[in-house]
């Protein structure tokens, strides 16, 4: 939007003042320019994103099992939404998920971000480093080794048999099956690290000189200083974290077998959301869960927004 | 600036990756013309199986190839489960792939549809049927239309390890025995107490209540219709609930094999990695048993005699071949499922593998040594074949989701987390749904 002023702006300067239809032409001009720069990604996005969502937030209102033709049925997927066992029990285990995941990895983010941010020697290298789980982190082959590791008799197994654990696999045990994906969550804590560490990076650092001088302790200055510095970056993280906590898949899709299990413990929104789908060919009730989806995730989107006034700070911002 | 940046970003991205959708294309059908059978044609042929199956079925494309020359054959393969997913997406697209492996479980669902090529025009032209039971290719009808040709014949097994059995010290069981003497037998042989070499507890069996299919033989032994014709259960929420307390002694002692260890294990399973002495399961697992467990002796004997006093087992028409209704090149499709149904060198890549070979001339060209896997399978068929007495039940619509369903509700009833009564609350619930 401000690059289309300006640019307008510097149009208008060269054109010559008194013929204001040269200027609206040449704005048509620039305009469509700009559409046709824009037209890869357009057209991308109306035909496999806009298109899709149309259509689904259609079929939501259907009965539509792929093979013959969607039959309008009103709210009735809505309703049966609401009486189905297993969507509470997805609701259960995505939210559990997003609350105690979405902490632990931002602590872990911010943690490896300071400590790199005080580094002086190859930060670039521990940087590359520590972000290269969250490239690999949501592949198929990391959710295999993932499962390869937690399962009966695997490595995390066998050390706790060390220590006189004798708890067996995480993958088979539905009460340690939610801890394990927190861990592979946080373990790709990469893209929130880098974007800590760019905003750590911007904090001033008189501020860190003023306070010395008052005398600020480390903790003293991490909290009145590091913290409300740092909560638009936070802010920031908080929200797209929560967001992909929602729609995590793939990891659960394999280490489950595609099926949720054990009993449902790893049954995540949009794995159940997937089987509905594509298992049972419910493609209508799928379709009603994920604007259910978008519906929250908008929700809590807006909640987000709302209450960040209260604890967001904002440089040169007047309070 | 920042908090512009930062805030915009944060709503463009809130946006954009909530919804994802799949795509997929369908190809333009164009028809009419008459079949030339010398013309150069290309066919798409998938089917569900593991690394074993993909040899033996490449090695019968290459064979189909060198005799038919004009014929090039494009084959894909994934597991059961991700590839009706594949097939569902392809049907909404109307692009199925020409020649198919297909299943009972979802026939119903894809005739009603008319996604299924009918290959009545073609019997006794491009495919011959001649080698055929006509209760076998009746099999492959609904309501008239001829959806696919069955392969082979699968029938219930019951498979022991004679070696875990005899460090247990239990006897295999006699003929007649019945499924209480069939619960006594696991639950003296995992009360045995004895370790493999690993040192894990070796257990008498798993929890065959866990399984739709045995469900089915189980009622069909009690003399009931599990499914009727229009599509309605043949029976009830106690039938089911009395299927399910049968191994409920079993259970509520931990004498069957463990559910969270098993899970762990998969694709193997207790039985294969020779910690469990027995499992029911369909006949033509043989090969993969020996396979994965590495145990050449494995024995085979029919399965628990019902409450009647008889077997009343079944079998089952397997690895039916189907063509996409969408193909172009339907007599070329027929002439490839002609191959694979009749020819007998087929039969001897294939042996017992997917089950015995519906044709004969298959069954002969197998090279059956003494003992050898496929001499078992077929010994099994044909000593069981005084037992085999009742049709099949002919799956309803619906049928792999319900199928799918009983298989999660298992799983949480081996976790005890739910009773047999919410099972069962639970399945009736799912499957109205589904065969709606």
């Amino acid at each position: 939007m401000a690059l289309t002023d300006r640019v307008t702006r510097t149009g208008g300067l060269t054109a010559t003042p008194s013929s204001s239809a040269l200027k609206r032409r040449r704005r048509g001009a620039e305009t469509r320019a700009g559409y046709a720069f824009l037209a890869p990604w357009l057209l991308g996005f109306l035909a496999l994103t806009a298109g899709p969502m149309l259509a689904s937030l259609y079929l939501a209102f259907t009965d539509y099992n792929l093979f013959s033709a969607p039959e309008w049925i009103g709210l009735d997927n809505f309703r049966t939404l609401l009486e189905d066992p297993r969507f509470a029990q997805s609701a259960k285990v995505t939210v559990i998920y997003a609350l105690v995941g979405t902490p632990v990895k931002l602590v872990a983010a911010l943690a490896v971000a300071m400590l790199l941010n005080n580094a002086r020697r190859g930060q670039g290298f521990y940087r590359s480093v520590f972000y290269a789980p969250s490239l690999i982190g949501a592949s198929v082959s990391i959710a295999i080794v993932w499962k390869a590791m937690f399962i009966d008799r695997g490595i995390i197994d066998q050390i706790g048999q060390n220590f006189g654990f004798e708890a067996g696999g995480w993958v088979g045990n539905p009460s340690m099956t939610m801890p394990m994906f927190v861990l592979l969550a946080t373990w790709q804590f990469g893209a929130p690290m880098v974007i800590f560490l760019a905003g750590l990076k911007q904090i001033p650092a008189e501020l860190y000189e003023a306070s010395s001088v008052d005398g600020a302790g480390p903790v003293r200055k991490f909290f009145s200083i590091t913290l409300p510095m740092l909560s638009p970056v936070l802010f920031f993280n908080l929200l797209l974290e929560t967001i992909n906590s929602f729609q995590v898949f793939a990891s659960a899709f394999i280490i489950s077998g595609g099926t949720g299990g054990p009993a449902g413990s790893t049954l995540f929104y949009t794995l159940y959301l997937y089987m509905r789908g594509f298992v049972d060919f419910r493609m209508g009730y799928a379709s009603a869960m994920a604007w259910v989806l978008v519906v929250v995730v908008g929700l809590l989107t807006l909640i987000f927004f709302r209450t960040s006034r209260y604890w967001v700070h904002y440089s040169g911002e007047a309070k | 600036m920042k908090r512009f940046t930062l805030k915009s970003m944060g709503v463009a991205a809130a946006a954009a990756l909530v919804l994802t959708a799949c795509s997929g294309d369908a190809d333009d059908t164009d028809s009419g013309e008459a079949y030339d059978p010398e013309a150069p044609v290309t066919l798409t042929f998938t089917w569900w199986g593991n690394d074993d199956r993909a040899e033996r079925y490449n090695e019968a494309i290459a064979l189909f190839e060198e005799e038919h020359e004009n014929i090039t054959i494009q084959g894909t393969f994934v597991d059961w489960d991700g590839y009706w997913t594949g097939r569902s997406t392809e049907a909404a697209g109307r692009s199925l792939p020409d020649v198919m492996q297909f299943d009972l479980s979802y026939m119903r669902e894809y005739s009603e549809n008319q996604h299924l090529l009918d290959l009545s025009p073609y019997l006794g032209e491009q495919i011959d049927t001649s080698g055929f039971d006509d209760a076998l290719i009746e099999s492959g009808a609904i309501e008239g239309v001829q959806v696919g040709l069955p392969t082979s014949t699968n029938t219930l097994a019951l498979f022991y390890n004679p070696n875990l059995l005899e460090q247990t010290g239990v006897e295999p069981p006699s003929d007649d025995y019945t499924w209480e003497d069939f619960n006594d037998l696991i639950a003296e042989a995992t009360e045995a107490g004895e370790q493999t070499g690993d040192g894990e507890p070796i257990y008498g069996g798993g929890d065959y209540t866990g399984t739709f299919w045995f469900f089915l033989q189980w009622l069909v032994q009690e003399g009931k219709t599990p499914f009727n014709d229009d599509g309605s259960f043949g029976f009830t929420e106690e039938d089911m609930a009395a299927f399910l307390e049968l191994a409920a002694p079993l259970r509520d002692e931990d004498l069957v094999y463990p559910v969270d260890r098993g899970i762990q294990l998969l694709p193997l399973g207790g039985f294969t990695v020779n910690e469990s002495a027995t499992e029911i399961s369909w006949d033509n697992f043989l090969a993969g048993y020996v396979a994965d467990s590495g145990t050449e002796d494995i024995q085979m004997m029919p399965i628990p005699t019902g409450s009647s006093g008889e077997k009343a087992m079944f079998f089952k028409p397997s690895m039916l071949l189907a063509a996409g209704a969408n193909t172009e090149h339907p007599e070329a499709a027929a002439t490839f499922i002609d191959f694979l149904l009749n020819e007998p060198e087929v039969g001897r890549i294939f042996g017992t593998s997917k089950g015995v070979p519906a044709v004969q001339a298959q069954r002969d060209a197998m090279e059956l040594e003494e003992g050898s896997v496929d001499a078992t399978v077929v010994e099994y068929e044909e000593a069981v074949a005084e037992h085999v007495t009742e049709p099949v039940p002919v799956p309803v619509k619906g049928f792999g989701s319900i199928e799918a369903e009983y298989k999660r509700l298992a799983e949480e009833l081996a976790y005890e987390s739910i009773t047999v009564d919410e099972f069962v609350e639970l399945w009736f619930t799912e499957a109205e749904m589904a065969t709606q």
